[in-house]
């Protein structure tokens, strides 16, 4: 997957609007911060591309394909990776966590937890059960679990949040690596400062909207998609 | 107080002496109830599943006639198969009135309302991250589904020993739907209460060891599983 579009995206939690005909784009190798206040939408935002929010409309266009966001969720959830700002692991040792998005044989999953292991600088803690992790180490091995499973696109909801700077540069140095490897990373933040050096654009979400942080609101040329209607198209 | 104590005595030589026709209800006892478990605990689990994470009308009355159903006494499920399952019943046809699976199934009936309502609490309780983590990282529902019982597991644990506990010493259903027919459908309740009433103590008295044995195994189990039980945020 090169490219993920999403359009018209609408979201209202009982008579609440949370996202007014919003619309997204990601490119592979690309990453884009997610600004706005608390209860903006940013989480709502990430798990409605992540296929595990329904939205009450979207059209969701995967490399030039339209289709409704229902028709879209299993290639979404296929696609991408939502990491919440407060990750779950399953109760085990990391190893164990690091195992489970992995298939194939025993051999073959082993040799990827150990890249894993090494790529993240936790080798010394594969055997450790979950509960006995900091914060920052648990936020770095759900990193790493995620990456392990090879998603072409990443969705990040506060993945430097209460972590002290030496953790958080380690994390942005991981991020900038999955950027290098041509994953799409889209992080909801509160601090962009943080991601500045990895990051090529910041979209503010506020009343519903998604806008630039720089020129205004995202504006894209309108097109007709195999639907039969009218959205706006990409440039 | 001399009675007592000769019974005790008895009780004790008829138990660790192997008498035949006292570990046979024991048998028979433990094989009706653990059947009984192993067939309520998939359905009972999968119910509990869709009352925790489904979403459609009617379900949080559902949970309440689960939860109602949890002090349904157990002379009454007998009562209800009784009907059901009697010549002129209903079920009248399937003969299985005063058989070993007239037992199961009234065993099933007592069962399932525990295991549904202690797994629904347990699984319900499991954080929403733990599916939502599984699913994203490429998990089916299948799959997740396993993932969460795993996460689950002291909870569903918890409430397969406690239904285990509540059908194998219950004496009503057994006695109305099994008949206490010797070398079939005795088991160790219906035996205690036959005993009892010929005022013969002695084996009441082993086969209550038996069952307060179970019993406090079964706890001693039941704290070893809470205890590990660690919530992982």
């Amino acid at each position: 997957m090169n490219q993920l579009l999403c359009r018209n995206i609408h979201k209202k939690f009982g008579r609440r609007r949370i996202l007014e005909d919003v619309d997204i784009s990601l490119t592979a190798g690309e990453c884009l911060l997610l600004c706005g206040r608390n209860g903006a939408g940013k989480s709502t935002l990430l798990r409605i591309l992540a296929g595990m929010e329904r939205p009450d409309q979207a059209d969701v266009t995967i490399d030039g394909t339209v289709r409704r966001w229902r028709q879209a969720k299993k290639r979404l959830l296929a696609e991408c990776i939502y990491l919440h700002q407060q990750p779950y692991l399953f109760e085990g040792s990391v190893r164990y966590n690091l195992n489970y998005p992995l298939s194939g044989t025993r051999v073959a999953r082993e040799a990827r937890i150990r890249e894993g292991l090494d790529w993240s600088g936790l080798a010394d803690l594969a055997e450790q059960p979950v509960h006995q992790l900091s914060g920052g180490e648990r936020q770095r091995v759900a990193l790493v679990r995620a990456w392990l499973r090879g998603p072409r696109v990443m969705l990040l909801d506060e993945p430097t949040a209460n972590m002290d700077v030496a953790c958080r540069q380690r994390t942005v140095d991981l991020l900038r690596t999955l950027k290098g490897q041509g994953m799409a990373l889209l992080i909801a933040t509160h601090d962009p400062e943080s991601f500045s050096g990895v990051s090529e654009r910041t979209m503010v979400l506020h009343d519903g909207c998604l806008k630039d942080a720089d020129l205004g609101l995202t504006e894209l040329p309108e097109k007709v998609t195999p639907i039969g209607r009218r959205v706006r198209g990409t440039a | 107080m001399g009675s007592i104590s000769d019974s005790t005595l008895q009780a004790l030589t008829l138990l660790f002496g192997g008498d035949p026709g006292l570990w046979e209800i024991i048998g028979i006892s433990f094989r009706v109830s653990l059947t009984a478990i192993a067939l309520a605990t998939p359905v009972a689990v999968g119910i509990a599943f869709l009352l925790a994470y489904g979403r459609f009308p009617g379900r949080r009355l559902l949970i309440t006639a689960f939860n109602t159903l949890l002090s349904f006494p157990a002379v009454v499920v007998g009562l209800t198969f009784y009907i059901l399952l009697s010549r002129q019943g209903p079920l009248g046809d399937w003969q299985l009135l005063f058989t070993q699976p007239a037992m199961i199934i009234g065993q099933i009936a007592l069962a399932l309302p525990i295991l549904v309502a202690m797994g629904h609490s347990s699984l319900q309780s499991t954080d929403r991250r733990a599916w939502e983590t599984a699913r994203t990282l490429g998990a089916g529902r299948m799959r997740s589904m396993l993932t969460l019982m795993r996460e689950a597991r002291f909870g569903l644990l918890a409430a397969l020993l406690a239904g285990f506990g509540r059908i194998i010493a219950e004496v009503g259903a057994s006695m109305m739907l099994g008949g206490n027919i010797l070398h079939y459908t005795r088991n160790i309740p219906t035996a205690i209460a036959l005993e009892t009433s010929k005022g013969e103590f002695a084996q009441g008295i082993a086969l209550g060891l038996v069952l307060l044995a179970m019993a406090f195994l079964l706890n001693g189990l039941l704290q070893l599983v809470q205890g590990k039980g660690r919530p992982v945020a």
